[in-house]
């Protein structure tokens, strides 16, 4: 078995962003501004400062770790300041200057 | 046009892989072995015996007799141990010949191999490790709090042998939003994936689709659903818990578990089992807590169904083509692949933490357009009569 690499990162491949609250480093691609995905390395999420205060959710399922709150954020900033490019870029809902931005990234 | 427009994208497909996943596979509810007799279950392309003892203890042997080959899925539980039909020798669940009837003395170096189980939750689950090491402390299956509370029914269970295909069909069914719409129903409104460990979850928040009538809406006085939202995660390669609530109209949330679980039966064929417990609402006697489950389970099973005709027909692909609203197919099957590779060979890629987000606007424009298309035609059939 070997597992082929993903088609649409043909079409853009994933970028760094750096997590503003604790510089995590992990690889980002945004398909859309609703569409995200998150490669971590393990030194990254040892890092995470939101993941080692994390408490297991409820539920049969409850550790996995939802996602990291600031490290959302710090994406959002990296789209509004053009360093990482959104795949289909149509204007943001929620910040509509975000969009001229990105699509001069 | 270029020679590149004109290109036309070839399937590719490598060989199913010829050894099968590391990990806990559960072979199916605890009861249904425990009736004293031996049990046929063929897994990881081998015959297996599985048996409970007086004890109540089960156990699951290699099939064949080391004597001479004898079938002891046909044989008969003796006290806590599996005699063979052919010439009466004794197995213990610990693989080791207890006896021979007719002997002075057990051969040195009587022994068959014991496949390690578990029991948890009233299902039996046994490790698989084609290098024969025992299971690791933290690769363990979660408790189903659900399955001890007596406000929650037992388990409402389902099986099906699925021929001409690999169970990585099944596996990559976790990170595919569109089929949720195309093939069980649902209407995905939010779907998001992580990997991390031995662990791959979905996250799903979804309505039914309105232009399916379902079996429990017809005619009944039920409340009305407004959808539901799960967390579903495979622990291992082969276990999926889905923690599954339903929502409705001025009623309270129907919280529920669903399993969904297969084992290898060889390269080519496999077993899927399902089933649900349910908590029982308020007023509900017994019978109809059991009735809803049934229910449900019965509308799961058609989504199923539909999934199995599917995969009996394709063909396995390993270069898909994904677009934008589709989920991490790629990634999915790197995580997948620590399970096919020696221990020692797990990259950390295999196992390093992986999200991905779909953005459901333009999937859910184009299905509530034809849901209502769907509705509209009907209504107009339906007028013509
Ligand atoms: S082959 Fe099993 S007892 Fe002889
Ligand atoms: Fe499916």
């Amino acid at each position: 078995m070997s597992v082929r690499p993903d088609n649409r990162l043909d079409d853009g491949p994933m970028h760094q962003v750096t997590c503003a609250a604790c510089s995590a480093l992990v690889q980002v691609r945004k398909s859309s501004f609703e569409q995200t995905s998150i490669q971590w390395s393990d030194d990254a999420l040892d890092t995470c400062v939101e993941r080692r205060a994390a408490s297991p959710r409820p539920g049969p399922n409850g550790e996995t770790f939802s996602g990291c709150q600031s490290l959302r954020e710090s994406i959002r900033g990296a789209v509004e300041h053009g360093d990482l490019p959104v795949q289909d870029d149509t204007p943001t809902p929620v910040n509509p200057e975000a969009d001229t931005e990105a699509s001069h990234a | 046009m270029s020679v590149a427009d004109n290109e036309v994208r070839q399937i590719e497909s490598d060989e199913a892989p010829t050894r099968f996943a590391r990990g806990w596979h559960c072979l199916g509810l605890e009861r249904d072995f425990a009736d004293g007799k031996p049990h046929r279950i063929t897994a990881f392309g081998v015959k297996l015996v599985v048996f409970a003892g007086e004890d109540g203890k089960v156990s699951v042997l290699d099939g064949y007799c080391r004597h001479m080959g004898g079938d002891l899925t046909q044989g008969t539980v003796k006290g806590n141990e599996i005699a063979c039909p052919f010439h009466d020798w004794r197995w213990g669940g610990d693989g080791k010949c207890k006896a021979i009837p007719y002997a002075r003395r057990v051969p040195l170096r009587a022994r068959t191999q014991a496949w390690q189980t578990l029991v948890q939750d009233g299902l039996l689950f046994v490790w698989n490790d084609p290098e024969g090491n025992p299971p690791p402390e933290d690769v363990t299956i979660p408790k189903i709090s659900g399955y001890d509370d007596p406000e929650y029914t037992d388990w409402v269970w389902y099986q099906t042998t699925i021929e001409g295909a690999n169970c990585r069909e099944i596996v990559d069914n976790v990170v595919d939003m569109a089929h949720f719409f195309y093939v069980h129903y649902s209407f995905p409104t939010f779907f998001k994936n992580i990997f991390e460990g031995h662990v791959a979850t979905q996250f799903m928040t979804g309505t039914g689709r309105e232009d399916i009538i379902r079996p429990q809406t017809e005619g009944s006085t039920a409340p009305k659903s407004t959808g539901n939202s799960s967390v579903a995660s495979y622990h291992g390669p082969s276990f999926m818990i889905d923690d599954l609530t339903y929502h409705y109209e001025d009623a309270p949330d129907v919280p529920s578990v669903l399993i969904n679980c297969h084992y290898p039966v060889d390269a080519n064929t496999f077993v899927l089992q399902y089933g649900v417990i349910v908590k029982k609402l308020p007023g509900l006697d017994d019978a109809a807590a059991e009735a809803m489950a049934r229910k449900m389970g019965d509308f799961i099973k058609i989504g199923f169904e539909q999934d199995v005709e599917i995969w009996k027909n394709k063909t396995r692909i390993d270069n898909p083509l994904l677009c934008e609203e589709d989920g991490p197919v790629y990634q999915l099957r790197r995580w997948y692949e620590q399970f096919y590779v020696d221990v020692a060979d797990v990259a950390p890629e295999m196992t390093e933490r992986f999200e991905f987000e779909i953005d459901t606007t333009r999937p859910n424009e184009a299905w509530r357009a034809e849901v209502e298309q769907n509705i509209a035609d009907r209504a107009d059939a339906a007028e013509k009569v």
